[in-house]
């Protein structure tokens, strides 16, 4: 027999190399390239019990059967013989079983539990060094005594070290958890011909088993030898369960009657449904001896609850006193047997005891068949195996850094929740996990405080190892689990996922690349700078049709590429950024000043002017202007707005560079609006200064072809925006901050350039009547012409025409602030346009059909409502057709 | 971790599963592990006559490396902040 197939019987040399001449198409092997040298090592030490493990010789196969399923039955005879033969220990415990019987209860099984020699495989689970100490192959009495007394103690004082080796929990918990997982006695029942006593014994162990399942009396097989012996064994383990059982019924001095008494009163405790429902039939065998053997006992002791016949009991007694809990708070992964216990095996336990007419009793085999084959792998794992395990897991989880690592789902849940940061990441996770691992909340008495508190200090030692983890790569220690947990790969696959695309990265010569251009652009602008001394006057003045081509724009501000990368990198820095502000720590915006290049003159247009180009670098700009300092605000809008001719933005809004919009190109301008020019409106009116307003207005007049810039929407928005916030300041001087004449006269001084700019070309500003069509019929697609009778809802809703508003602001925004002769021209050149607004507001209430009226109605008082923005900075006002003063 | 902590966020939500052998299951995702195995609640099969061996299954642990697809509605995705997170693993990853 062996363990995982193992072939314990030695090398056998014939075999392998026939198998390999096979193989290797008849070809003898080498032996020096054959043998890796394993046996040149120092005999391991501990492995004297290889044998116990590995089995001996015998072939098992490899279909194992981890639950206690039949070949359990099948092989009594094999399993006993192991028993005896291959521990001393086991076989003096035998040996022994008579006299054992009539010794005081508690004390032999002791003695045997402190023989065992297959000495907890602690190494094998976890970290911790074996606590339990090799005993004495024979202890005295009085040894004895000594011996239980002192673990009382201890355990009294909750210094038992095996508890901290387990876990950390709370006193109370400690005690109620202490049955389950005795960290002395870790699980060695997977070797097959352990079946007997052993294995019995640990089970017992671990899972706090004390009660044994009810034998179908048929299946009855008489042991003789290890019967008598084992109850003790299973009282001396002293799980809590059985301690409650002590409580119930004292203590029983005979092996047998324990068992009796259980079956006799399935009522007890959680602990006791649980452990039946665990281990079985492994135990199956040694019961039923057990009971055919002593069945006259089981009669005697079916009469419950004897008073304590033994004198020995302060074992008993003193637990009873210390674990009280073990009632009352089961720990939560009992839960999974719970409910099923309580009905089925309950019940079916009794059964056997009773006279069954034939069909209960097939009815009960039925159940039975069932409750084995649900049973049939539970408790392969102890409850500590599957906390090491959730441990394990939440440490592949669990950051210490969440943020960084977990970045979306913890951002994801503050914005869910409104911006306030709820729990603890930790206390999260151990309630995410304990929700989702199939653990139960609580167990039965919906203890979840408990269970989570559990979970938490879970969560908290994980996070410990997740700590560790990196150090811990470089050791052996986490290739030593390999195996335990499948396959641990040192790469951390679930971290860092195989690439489908392996992208090189050839940073170096990238940057070589465009080190190179850059440098060739600046040799190219010194040529320049030395042969015409204003070059970047000159340079500014020939913008506009070279900014027709946005490639163009692109290449003389580093090209494509390098805007891109810019963007990253702008994009980096702001997330850098942002999490130093998390963690609370000084904000350094340098880099990010650095990264948006503003006002370098390496560059024909500025980098960051190409940046406004893309969706994305528009999208980032509100964070950008976060980490902005006043000074650095205005130098990049003055920035922005002296190069605003290259503007990507301001070249498609414009009707005569782009006369044929498409909805992508409509939908970045909206973009750009609802984005930049937010920022911009929001920083003039909120801590502009007037000579600052007066600065970036100046920027934009000296730099560029105004009159180009009015034909674009956008151009024709910043432009509105800067004079009418500048009016506005002026407007407010009464309230405060008085004008200084040279603020005033400087402010006349820029009008006066920007009108000149404008003068005899203001009514280019209006867009031809086909360019506004076109961005009608793009902006609202018309229903489909064969459906007459339902388009008239959705024309009502949608007023289809073109928004022509920002016009008249700019105009109101310029006539506000000019004076009369100023007005008189603006009235002048858009008189053609004033008239034919008010015709068309006119003609459409005139002209509708009598459905559409609403809607005519509607388009003629929006019409109205625009030109009159701009009228009534005049005192006039536009109405049914006609122009008024306004009074 | 990127697709590990987005996947968090759609817990408790519904979505659809098309595995590689085909089979399409829509349920809710109960839970999510760091292989992005997945655990689906009160699922349904989108074409159950093809199997109908699905059809009494109401929950359902999947293995993540079986999974092609997991469709999602547009609304449970944070696009902005998802492509931050991407520059952050991105980050993170040059480092």
């Amino acid at each position: 027999m062996s363990f995982f197939g193992f072939d314990s019987s030695g090398p056998k040399k014939g075999r392998r190399s026939g198998r390999s001449k096979d193989e290797k198409g008849g070809q003898p092997l080498d032996f020096d390239e054959t043998y890796q040298g394993f046996g040149e090592h120092a005999r391991e030490e501990d492995d004297y019990l290889n044998s116990e493990t590995f089995g001996d010789a015998a072939d098992v196969g490899t279909d194992f059967d981890f639950g206690y399923g039949a070949s359990e039955y099948a092989a009594p005879t094999a399993s006993h013989d192991a028993y005896v033969d291959h521990s001393r220990s086991y076989a003096s415990a035998a040996t022994s079983g008579p006299a054992v019987a009539a010794v005081p209860f508690g004390q032999p099984a002791q003695a045997v539990e402190e023989h065992l020699d297959f000495t907890p495989m602690e190494s094998l689970w976890t970290n911790q060094p074996v606590h339990q100490l090799q005993q004495p192959q024979f202890v005295s009495m009085e040894e004895i005594e000594r011996q239980q007394q002192q673990q009382q103690q201890q355990r009294q004082m909750g210094m038992l070290p095996q508890q901290h080796a387990y876990m950390s929990m709370p006193p109370p918990q400690h005690i109620a958890t202490m049955g389950y997982g005795f960290p002395g006695q870790p699980f060695v029942s997977g070797a097959p011909q352990m079946t007997g006593a052993p294995q019995f014994q640990d089970r017992n162990v671990d899972f706090g088993v004390q009660a044994v399942p009810p034998p179908p009396p048929q299946s009855v097989g008489p042991r003789p030898m290890s019967s008598s012996d084992m109850p003790p064994m299973q009282y001396q383990q002293m799980s809590p369960g059985f301690e409650q059982v002590g409580q119930q019924q004292s203590h029983v001095p005979v092996p047998a009657p324990v068992q009796a008494n259980k079956i006799s009163e399935p009522h007890h405790a959680p602990q006791q449904v649980f452990s039946s429902s665990t281990a079985p039939s492994a135990l199956s065998p040694v019961v039923h001896q057990a009971q055919t053997q002593t069945s006259p006992v089981i009669e005697a002791t079916m009469s419950p609850k004897r008073p304590s016949q033994q004198p020995l009991s302060p074992h008993g007694n003193y637990r009873r006193g210390t674990s009280p809990r073990v009632n009352q708070g089961p720990p939560y992964y009992q839960s999974m047997n719970e409910p099923f216990a309580k009905g089925t095996r309950r019940n079916s336990m009794r059964k056997p005891q009773e006279h069954l007419s034939e069909e209960d009793w097939k009815r009960l085999q039925v159940r039975q068949a069932k409750v084995d084959k649900i049973l049939k792998h539970s408790g392969v794992m102890t409850p500590r195996d599957k906390d090491f395990i959730t441990r394990y897991q939440l440490s592949q989880i669990v950051t210490d850094d969440p943020y960084n690592e977990d970045f979306y789902f913890q951002v994801y849940k503050i914005i869910q929740r409104g911006g306030v940061v709820g729990e603890s990441n930790k206390g999260l996770i151990a309630r995410a996990y304990l929700e989702h691992s199939g653990h139960r909340l609580g167990g039965r008495y919906k203890r979840a405080d408990v269970a989570l508190q559990r979970m938490q200090s879970q969560v908290e030692k994980a996070v410990t190892v997740a700590k560790e983890r990196p150090q811990k790569n470089k050791e052996i220690s986490e290739a030593s689990k390999e195996g335990v947990l499948g396959k641990i790969s040192a790469s951390m696959n679930s971290k860092a996922p195989r690439r489908q695309l392996q992208i090189p990265t050839k940073m170096e010569e990238s940057d070589e690349t465009t080190s190179s251009a850059i440098d060739d652009v600046a040799q190219c602008l010194q040529g320049v700078d030395i042969s015409t001394s204003s070059s970047k006057l000159r340079r500014r003045s020939s913008y506009a049709l070279r900014s027709l081509d946005q490639s163009a724009v692109l290449t003389r501000s580093g090209g494509r590429k390098f805007v891109l990368s810019l963007i990253e990198t702008v994009y980096s820095e702001v997330l850098e950024l942002e999490a130093q502000l998390r963690s609370g720590k000084t904000i350094d915006s340098s880099g990010l000043w650095e990264a948006l290049h503003i006002f370098d003159d390496a560059f024909e247009v500025s980098p960051f002017i190409s940046i406004l180009s893309f969706d994305k670098g528009v999208k980032i700009m509100p964070r950008i202007i976060n980490f902005l300092g006043k000074e650095q605000k205005l130098k990049l809008l003055s920035c922005f707005f002296s190069e605003l001719s290259h503007l990507n933005i301001v070249v498609t809004s414009s009707y005569r560079t782009n006369p044929n919009p498409t909805g992508a190109q409509l939908r970045k301008i909206e973009l750009f609006q609802s984005i930049f020019l937010k920022i911009i409106v929001s920083f003039l009116s909120s801590s502009a200064e007037f000579m600052e307003v007066m600065g970036l207005l100046l920027a934009l007049v000296k730099n560029n072809n105004v009159s180009f810039i009015t034909t674009s929407k956008i151009g024709l928005n910043l432009i509105t925006v800067l004079i009418s916030r500048a009016a506005l300041i002026k407007q407010d001087v009464n309230r405060g901050s008085i004008l200084s004449s040279s603020e005033i006269s400087s402010w006349n001084e820029i009008y006066d350039k920007l009108f000149t700019a404008l003068e005899t070309r203001l009514s280019l500003i209006f867009p031809p009547s086909e360019y506004t069509q076109k961005i009608v019929s793009i902006t609202n697609p018309q229903p489909a012409p064969s459906v007459p009778g339902t388009p008239l809802a959705a024309t009502f809703t949608k007023p289809s025409f073109y928004d022509s508003s920002y016009i008249w602001q700019f105009l109101a925004s310029l006539a506000l602030s000019g004076k009369l002769n100023h007005q008189r021209i603006i009235i002048d050149e858009v008189r053609d346009e004033i008239f034919g607004t008010i015709s068309k507001a006119e003609e459409f209430t005139k002209s509708a059909a009598v459905e559409d009226q609403p809607m005519a109605l509607y388009q003629r008082d929006k019409l109205y409502q625009d030109l009159n923005l701009f009228l009534n900075v005049m005192g006039l006002v536009a109405r049914d057709g006609e122009i008024s003063e306004l009074k | 971790m990127l697709f590990f902590s987005f996947f968090k966020t759609l817990v408790d939500q519904e979505v659809t599963v098309e595995l590689k052998n085909d089979i399409e299951l829509k349920g809710t995702l109960k839970s999510v592990d760091q292989f992005l195995n997945l655990k689906l609640d009160n699922i349904s099969c989108s074409n159950e006559s093809r199997y109908p061996h699905l059809s009494s299954v109401r929950n359902i642990f999947i293995r993540g490396s079986t999974v092609r697809y997991v469709y999602l509605d547009k609304n449970m995705v944070d696009i902005n902040l998802l492509q931050d997170a991407a520059r952050r693993e991105a980050m993170s990853a040059k480092k």
